[in-house]
């Protein structure tokens, strides 16, 4: 138990150490630090969870609250502005390393559990078309967005931010479409005739 | 969901929106160029009085220009790109420019310690640029270069060719020595600007 | 916890109240639209002075108006049919026409307040670009409204989509495809009004979503004009979005054809391998002709965009055929009794198949090149909307007026919805036949013959559907439980 949370400090002084490699290319700043960032506070709150004050949870009606939080961070480290400056001023990327596992990623794991299916389903419905689109973005823009990196550098950091959604976007279809258990397996089949039962039933 | 739900909504909402406002100037930039933009236009900054030496060989200095504009870009004279473009548009308002009115003048810049005085000349030579109108030069030591870089917000990165990457922006400094405006990236001024 | 017991619950009187909240919006705005979409033909005919300022304004309302009620009608058909079959949430339900509202509120707001006048396709940059005509503001209003309203269907395609895998398992099986390629017996298929819900979602969640990202795109230029984005991905992905979003429509409304018809004629819809493939085909046609259109070509050429776009015309094409043929079937020697409701979502299924033969017309490179931006274009979608979707819509809410509501009156309102309304698509398919332009306010004299024909058809279909919704909104004062 215990080593396992050692990994949250590791990993985080791990990132802080590769901090000027990764973000020396923008595709590595944006599509492996910055989610690494996160995934460091996502471990913190499966720690954290048992000691998370009753006022919080209950006030984080649903996982509103939180994941609202998520995505005024996430944008806000995400603007061209903030990559650059995170590069030239010490204390920015001090900041980001602060505030994308704390304000991120904390808040992430411990409200997405209490986001109800139909609200995860249209955050991510958002998220993956967005995060296309920006990439999109960076790879069609013909100026450089950040002073500190090269035009194709930033159309790297588009392919990279493309590919991510695409992989997710087919991850999440293949669940929807196919369903677990996949409906052509006997497990399936027999969940659904289950269902269909209840239901009639219920009528 | 309890009381507890709005306030923390609202605080959330607040602290977030906030943020990206600060972080944007008021969602009106993205980029960190056109932040710098934006202050520039508000508040005009004093350019220091860093000595610099022309294509002919003349050293001079910003407090020479007392009293004109300069229109002012940074460029290296290898540069197989951008600095074409920069010289075209400066050289088409040059020669359209009435060679007696000396209130507007020239300035290229050059941030490539590589350069010199032939290179300069080169450069000039290139794109019929002609002292005291428009003077092709670069600061006289490595530290005025600095000082130039900063207080012009210039950010000069390697193509990882050998050259370097910039993004040819056009700078104005007023009658009073002053940075008072960046133009936006691409705009050209023999197309009619300012 | 409130929230999670709102979103579970399926209580039936809200239920039934919800769909009547729907229809009654739907019912009133229609008519509000059709008033607008006459006004714009009286101009056209000189029968009446608009200022061609206004004009556009009223152009752009009309079309964003009908585009959401369609959507907002097709919803309530298919909401009201698919939860006999999937658990849905009320809650969410009703959230949509609360979005709705709001979004319909801003987008009025934006056209007779703001003036915005740049087409209910909003087209890029075009909103920021208004010469004058209108602000910022009033730009930004109008896309504010429809991403609210987009939030809303999003909301509602999901939970429903949510419900559908709870009892299927995936949305493969929602949609029949076991059945379709024959691994599974065709009675254990979905019913249609799954399979079509299943559609309906798949497309409708990739297009609002598509819309979103244009919408944000477009909003962040209105205030930082120095943020532009390719000129052609953003009319790519605005049309993916409003084709999808107003093919959809019909998909969700021929579910009261599954529906309702067979209550009439006492036999159950036949779902068969076809049937199911049918449906499979189109989900299939609308989900992969597009995006290769989406590519960002810097100069994508004309005929591949009138390819495209006549492929997702016919997209619905599988679809159309087995309704049609399966409505044939049904009604062939029922011995049914005709009444309004049962006319009027047979005449949606008749009038659905013609609209698509000009569409098809269109489509052809060489008739398009004379046709296009004509009113041949206003006359293809009037067809399979007014006298199509629309049809369907109206049946539905006539038979949910119930037979206890004063009925002598209702065929003849179906008789002059018909009538008017085919009149009115016929001249704008002359006046594109004889090229007459589209969205021009001030039309040569040569055109007012096409224009004045348009305009009689029009006030008949207007008033038909008058004696129709007015007929539904007597019937709301009845209790819930007298409707069917
Ligand atoms: C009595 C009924 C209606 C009348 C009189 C009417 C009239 C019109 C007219 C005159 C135009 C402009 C044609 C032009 O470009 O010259 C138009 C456009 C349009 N109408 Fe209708 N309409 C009616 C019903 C509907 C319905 C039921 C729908 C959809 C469900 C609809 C959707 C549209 C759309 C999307 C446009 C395109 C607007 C644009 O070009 O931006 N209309 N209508
Ligand atoms: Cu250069």
């Amino acid at each position: 138990m215990n080593t396992t949370r050692a990994l949250v400090p590791v990993a985080w002084g791990m990132l802080w150490i590769a901090r000027a490699p990764l973000e020396h290319e923008m595709a590595l700043h944006m599509a492996v630090q910055l989610p690494l960032l996160i995934g460091v506070g996502y471990m913190l709150a499966t720690f954290l969870r048992p000691y998370e004050p009753r006022w919080f949870a209950e006030s984080d009606w649903l996982g509103i609250p939180g994941l609202l939080l998520v995505v005024f961070a996430t944008s806000f480290w995400m603007l061209p502005r903030m990559l650059d400056l995170a590069l030239s001023e010490p204390w920015i990327d001090s900041a980001k390393f602060a505030s994308l596992p704390l304000l991120a990623g904390l808040p992430l794991g411990s409200s997405w559990p209490r986001m109800p299916g139909l609200g995860r389903a249209f955050l991510w419905a958002n998220f993956i078309p967005k995060l296309g689109a920006i990439g999109g973005l960076y790879l069609a823009a013909p100026t450089r967005l950040c002073a500190y990196y090269r035009l194709d550098q930033q159309a790297a950091a588009g392919i990279a931010l493309i590919a991510v959604a695409i992989v997710l976007g087919t991850c999440w279809s293949v669940i929807v479409f196919v369903g677990s258990p996949p409906f052509w397996s006997r497990a399936g089949i027999r969940r659904q005739r289950a269902r269909h039962e209840i239901l009639e039933a219920g009528e | 969901m309890t009381r507890g739900f709005a306030l923390l909504l609202g605080l959330v909402l607040c602290v977030g929106v906030g943020a990206l406002a600060w972080a944007t100037e008021g969602f009106r930039v993205i980029t960190s160029q056109g932040a710098r933009q934006l202050s520039i236009a508000r508040h005009p900054i004093p350019v220091p009085n860093v000595r610099l030496v022309d294509q002919d060989g003349h050293t001079f200095s910003f407090a020479d220009y007392r009293g004109r504009t300069i229109l002012v870009d940074f460029i290296y004279t290898r540069c197989p790109r951008l600095c074409g473009v920069l010289g075209d548009d400066f050289r088409q308002a040059f020669s359209r420019s009435d060679a007696k009115n000396d209130r507007v003048a020239f300035l290229s810049i050059s941030f490539d310690r590589a350069d010199d005085r032939d290179t300069l000349r080169f450069y000039a030579d290139r794109y019929a640029a002609k002292t005291p109108g428009w003077r092709v030069a670069m600061p006289c030591d490595a530290h005025g270069l600095s000082t130039l870089l900063q207080t012009f917000g210039i950010t000069v990165i390697s193509d990882g060719m050998g050259g370097f990457v910039h993004d040819g922006t056009i700078y104005l400094v007023d009658e009073s020595g002053r940075l008072a405006r960046i133009l936006d990236p691409g705009t050209r001024i023999a197309a009619g600007h300012p | 916890m409130t929230g999670i017991e709102a979103v579970g619950s399926r209580s039936r009187i809200n239920a039934t109240a919800a769909v009547r909240a729907y229809l009654a919006t739907c019912g009133i705005v229609l008519l509000l639209m059709m008033l607008l979409g006459l006004t714009m033909r009286l101009a056209q005919a000189q029968w009446i002075d608009v200022e061609p300022n206004l004009f556009y304004v009223v152009m752009t309302m009309h079309g964003a108006g009908m585009v959401g009620i369609a959507g907002l009608g097709g919803a309530a058909v298919m909401w009201h049919f698919v939860r006999r079959y999937v658990p849905v949430s009320t809650a969410i339900f009703v959230a949509n026409l609360v979005f709705f509202l709001i979004g319909a509120a801003l987008i009025l707001g934006a056209g007779f307040i703001g003036g915005f006048a740049g087409a209910w396709t909003f087209l890029y940059p075009l909103p920021g670009h208004s010469g004058g005509l209108w602000s910022a503001n009033g730009a930004a209003a109008y896309m504010a409204g429809l991403l609210v309203i987009g939030v809303g269907f999003l909301l509602l395609h999901l939970d429903i989509a949510r419900g559908i895998i709870s009892i299927y398992g995936g949305l493969g099986a929602g949609l029949g495809v076991k059945q379709a390629f024959g691994f599974a017996p065709e009675k254990d298929g979905p019913p249609p009004a799954v399979a079509a819900a299943t559609m309906a979602a798949i497309s409708n969640v990739i297009g609002i979503v598509v819309g979103a990202v244009v919408l944000i795109l477009s909003l962040v230029n209105l205030y930082a004009p120095s943020f532009t984005f390719n000129t052609l991905a953003a009319k790519n992905l605005i049309y993916y979005f409003g084709h999808t979003f107003i093919n959809v429509t019909i998909y969700m409304a021929v579910i009261a054809v599954y529906e309702i018809l067979p209550v009439y004629t006492h036999r159950a819809w036949k779902t068969n391998r076809v049937f199911y493939l049918a449906w499979v085909l189109s989900t299939l046609m609308v989900l992969t002709v597009y995006p290769h259109h989406l590519l960002m070509d810097f100069a994508m050429p004309t005929s591949i965009l009138v390819a495209g776009q006549i492929i997702s015309w016919l997209s619905g094409l599988p679809v159309l055929l087995v309704t049609a043929f399966g409505a044939l079937t049904n009604v062939y020697r029922s011995g049914l009794k005709w009444d309004a409701a049962a006319g009027l979502v047979f005449m949606g299924v008749a009038g659905w198949a013609i609209g698509i033969i000009p569409a098809v017309a269109d489509g052809t490179i060489p008739v398009n090149s004379v046709m296009h931006n004509t009113q041949w274009v206003p006359g293809h979608f009037h067809t399979y909307l007014l006298l199509g979707m629309m049809a369907m819509m109206l049946g539905f809410m006539t038979y949910l007026a119930g037979p206890k509501s004063p009925s002598h009156l209702a065929p003849a309102g179906v008789w002059l919805y018909l009538i008017g309304g085919t009149t009115f698509v016929l001249a704008f398919l002359a006046a594109g036949s004889a090229s007459v332009p589209r969205r021009y306010a001030v039309h040569l004299p040569a055109w007012l013959a096409y224009d004045r024909a348009g305009s009689i058809g029009a006030s008949l279909a207007v008033a038909g559907a008058l004696i129709l919704i007015v007929r539904f909104l007597v019937s709301l004062r009845s209790p819930i439980d007298a409707t069917p």
